[in-house]
């Protein structure tokens, strides 16, 4: 069975604990954590991903701009994106997703709807 | 037909036969002699003979009439025999598909209740399936609740710092509770007054001291009991109405209280992971926040060994 790589970019060591409960859950993913933007793209470069799962409103480089340079960068320009925030309107939404976002997600969130997320982006039954 | 022919040959050869020395008289004078006799006797045959012949005519048209009749029958007959056979086979053909269609209709019985069986035994397996789903659906959510439950406390605990335990009790209500306007307030000495001591989307100028006395909050804190908006949209609450008020307990005294004005606009209800988080920010919070302010009075450092010595039991 294959193994995914998944890389959570959230600055609340809350939400990252939280999104690592919820992500454990997932079968064969291996879950990386990063800061914020610029850890975040620090260890995009260094290993592989097949799935993004980012915070947008983050110190030093929020969410949107991660998503921007992911999308530039040759390796990870396909990786499907996650993008988790407090923002719940659609101008957020809508921005997130052209800029490259597969999916959105509002805080506060719920588990199950996390591992739905990833799991659809990843085609894992 | 040709039984006929024949017979009427035989009754030429019969209408002369009668005639004594017909037989043996060959010789051609004598062939002439018994012509011309013969003639004779033709045309005036002995009445005897013509009894006979007329009887014997008589007997066997009657003979060829019978065997006509029953030629004719026979054709007849065999005609019949003919349409019986095929009228039998028409229904020995008719039974044979009667039974087919008999076979098939049993086959088909079969086959219904072999289908009736199978559906019945899908329905009951797709129950089976549905329960499962749903338990493991409920699992999940618990898991889910669990998790938020553990990383709230863990996070509260996480800090010896008050601006750090500050910090983490206001995440846990942004990011789990969905709080998007909040305030922490902390009773004075004499329980007078509830001072706010962080807050989150409230103005500075709006967040005042509230008396205990006449209020919501003040009431909260003299019941011990937290009061939330069961009915009512959260994210619609105000600061005169809030969505949510926790009492926070010390050693079981109330020592302040969280007030959540109104929630995110994605957040419309409080879910039942929310009252227990709710239960734990009122018996944590606060004292996470009076050990971590006495770790800092202690300049925070620890404890020596003899402040543990009398705990063994």
């Amino acid at each position: 069975m294959s193994e995914y790589s998944c890389l959570i970019v959230e600055d609340s060591p809350m939400m990252r604990q939280l999104l690592v409960f919820a992500l454990a859950r997932v079968k064969n993913l291996r879950v990386t954590e990063a800061d914020d933007g610029v850890d975040g793209l620090r260890k995009l470069a260094s290993a592989r991903y097949d799935i993004i799962v980012t915070d947008i409103n983050m110190p030093i480089m929020d969410g949107l701009k991660l998503v921007k340079r992911v999308r530039s960068d040759p390796v990870h320009k396909d990786t499907p994106i996650v993008i988790i925030t407090t923002e719940g309107s659609q101008e957020d939404r809508q921005r997130a997703l052209q800029l490259g976002a597969n999916a959105y997600i509002t805080k506060p969130i719920q588990a199950p709807q996390v591992i739905a997320t990833v799991k659809e982006l990843l085609r894992i039954d | 037909m040709i039984y006929t022919s024949c017979l009427v040959a035989k009754d030429g050869d019969a209408l002369r036969a009668p005639g004594p020395g017909t037989i043996a008289d060959f010789s051609p004078d004598s062939t002439k002699m018994a012509d011309e006799k013969k003639t004779q006797s033709d045309k005036t045959p002995p009445p005897d003979l013509k009894t006979e012949r007329d009887r014997f005519v008589k007997s066997f048209s009657r003979g060829a009439r019978l065997t006509d009749e029953f030629i004719a029958e026979y054709d007849g007959l065999l005609e019949r025999l003919s349409a019986l056979e095929a009228e039998n086979a028409n229904l020995r053909a008719q039974v044979a598909a009667d039974r087919a269609v008999r076979e098939l209709v049993q086959k088909i019985e079969r086959l219904e209740a072999e289908k009736s069986d199978l559906l019945s035994r899908t329905n009951r397996a797709e129950a089976i399936s549905n329960q499962f789903t749903t338990r493991v659906q409920e699992v999940e959510s618990e898991f889910s609740n669990l998790a938020n439950l553990y990383v709230a406390s863990n996070q509260l605990h996480s800090s010896l710092s008050p601006r750090g335990v500050t910090r983490r009790i206001k995440e846990v209500l942004a990011q789990l509770l969905g709080a998007e306007r909040y305030s922490m307030y902390l009773a004075n000495e004499g329980g007078t007054e509830l001072v706010p001591i962080a807050s989150e989307g409230v103005p500075g100028g709006e967040l005042q001291p509230v008396a205990v006395q006449g209020s919501l909050l003040g009431a909260v804190l003299q019941s011990g009991e937290a009061k939330v908006e069961e009915e009512g949209d959260p994210s619609q609450g105000q600061l005169d109405r809030p969505a949510a008020v926790i009492p926070l307990v010390v050693d079981e005294r109330i020592v302040g209280v969280i007030a959540i004005f109104s929630t995110l606009a994605q957040k419309k209800r409080f879910d039942a992971v929310d009252f227990e988080l709710f239960r734990l920010l009122g018996q944590q919070a606060a004292a996470a926040l009076v050990s971590a302010s006495l770790f800092a009075q202690a300049d925070r450092r620890l404890p020596g060994l003899e402040a543990f010595l009398d705990l063994s039991v």
